[in-house]
């Protein structure tokens, strides 16, 4: 994976071709992150987000193209990291080592680890609950763990997978409103997979949407929708609702494999 | 089926116990049992007593234990080695396959005419018997546990730059396969003493040779002290096992 330098975007994928076993998945996807930029990748289930995450994070060869992801911003750093869809934490560690995990083998002595990971901690609101094992905490806590972990290393990007995806209505307005505020506080630039229009109106600054131009093709980028309207105003404005809808037609029109609307 | 209380439990289990004694005393004493046969369970302690006294109870015990110990050891080292690496490296895997097969279904006595041609009558070749016995449990439990790990572990793991072999092994295959190889390790605590004994019949001194010593002499409630005294370490191992199980586990419970 070659690497940018740090005044221009911190990702760049070209002409990306996605696939496994001689099945191409998603084709001809370009794509630049500015640093700290909040994009997020909304299609349909099964059209290839996760895949395409997986890809720009370079755990998936692409077949086709290349992606660049900036290096990490201090030795102490790593370049990406990943919240996932589960929380995914290791029950036999404690919050805090959860936390750590990321920070292991990282040039940090184990007072610096522990001071890093309850910063993260008390960032998603959880500093009191670092010595508690996993399974004691409910779904939105762990996930706010996965947040915490993610957020240790200092990425330069950071992927989210579906992260509220699992969890219940409440919870998950609760987690996109901490995040819009998170984001204030971290200098990453976050790449956001969702099947939820709203929710990524809500959070991102661009939304690009994947669909399918016909049933047995692969997918591809069908627009990208720069969100224009201040964070804080986004919720109870008429504007708001238009992009709403706006994104929905673009997604509705793809996978029902009719007519493809010019890209802005 | 429906559950008793704890206390109804406890209850009922000692009278099953204290029946069955209370029955085995009286037969023997209205003549129902042969007594050159049977010991009068009254006459146990006494006998255990008598053996404590002469020094013998804790020279064979002794003497057990440090086969057993050795046994145990060394079987379960190289059974958790061997399994945990035949799960987590398919070469390996491939090569050990067939042999594991072969070698599995021979019971552990069935190595004591190369455990005497090969160590003599010593307790190395006690040791080694046991070992063997021990090896395939904890083996086996230990490879399956290990595979039964969810590969989103490892996932994380490569995400969060744990992705070298020592650190998978270290950070999620070890912690995540705990519970089961740690179930194979009490298994295999058990299994020892079932084949201490057995090896200790063909003359290497503990426990089993006291037993066939006493034997001979149709002393019958010497031998059930054996046998009770094998019930009762037994019994120690598994509770102190239990114990650094539930230390090491706590993120279970």
């Amino acid at each position: 994976m070659a690497t940018v330098n740090a005044t221009g975007p911190v990702l760049a994928a070209r002409h990306l071709q996605l696939g496994f076993g001689g099945e191409v998945v998603l084709d001809d996807v370009s794509l630049e992150v500015r640093p700290q930029e909040f994009v997020a990748v909304v299609g349909a289930s099964g059209v290839g987000k996760s895949t395409l995450l997986r890809a720009l994070a370079g755990l998936l060869p692409p077949l086709q193209g290349q992606v660049s992801l900036s290096p990490p911003s201090e030795p102490s750093s790593r370049s990406w990291s990943m919240v996932f869809q589960a929380p995914r934490l290791y029950p036999w560690r404690r919050v805090l080592a959860n936390v750590e995990l990321g920070l292991e083998g990282l040039p940090l002595s184990r007072p610096e680890r522990h001071q890093r990971a309850r910063e993260q901690l008390a960032l998603v609101g959880l500093e009191d609950l670092g010595g508690r094992w996993p399974r004691t905490l409910s779904g939105g806590q762990q996930q706010r763990v996965g947040i915490a972990r993610a957020l240790a290393v200092k990425p330069q990007v950071l992927f989210m997978d579906e992260p509220f995806s699992a969890l219940d209505a409440i919870t998950r307005r609760r987690l996109q409103g901490e995040l819009s505020q998170l984001r204030q506080r971290t200098e990453a630039a976050i790449i956001f997979v969702t099947h939820d229009i709203e929710e990524a109106a809500l959070l991102a600054d661009r939304v690009m949407v994947l669909g399918k131009p016909e049933t047995r093709q692969p997918a591809r980028v069908t627009t990208t929708v720069p969100i224009d309207l201040a964070l804080a105003k986004r919720q109870n404005r008429a504007g708001f609702t238009d992009l709403v809808q706006t994104l929905e037609r673009h997604i509705g029109s793809e996978t029902a494999g009719t007519q493809q609307e010019p890209q802005s | 089926m429906k559950n008793l209380p704890r206390s109804k439990r406890t209850l009922a289990s000692a009278c099953g116990l204290t029946g069955l004694v209370l029955l085995w005393e009286l037969s023997l004493r209205a003549g129902l049992l042969p007594g050159n046969l049977v010991p009068l369970p009254s006459s146990i302690p006494a006998e255990f007593l008598a053996e404590l006294r002469d020094g013998i109870w804790l020279e064979v015990v002794l003497a057990s234990l440090s086969h057993y110990s050795i046994g145990v050891l060394i079987g379960s080292v190289l059974g958790i080695s061997v399994g945990v690496s035949a799960a987590l490296m398919p070469g390996f895997d491939a090569a050990q396959s067939w042999l594991a097969r072969l070698l599995r279904p021979i019971p552990p006595l069935a190595w004591i005419p190369f455990a005497i041609i090969w160590f003599g009558v010593t307790e190395t070749a006690a040791a080694f018997i046991i070992s063997i016995g021990v090896f395939w449990i904890n083996y086996f439990t230990s490879y399956s546990a290990v595979r039964a790990i969810e590969p989103s572990y490892y996932e994380v793991a490569t995400v969060f730059g744990q992705g070298r072999f020592v650190d998978r092994l270290q950070k999620v295959s070890l912690p995540a396969a705990a519970p089961g190889i740690l179930g194979g390790l009490r298994a295999g605590l058990g299994q020892g003493w079932m084949t201490v004994v057995a090896a200790e019949l063909f003359g290497i001194p503990g426990i089993g040779q006291r037993m066939m010593e006493a034997s001979g002499l149709l002393a019958t409630d010497i031998v059930v002290v054996y046998m009770l005294t094998i019930a009762a370490l037994y019994a120690l191992f598994d509770y102190l096992f239990i114990m650094v199980q539930r230390r090491v586990l706590r993120w279970q419970q």
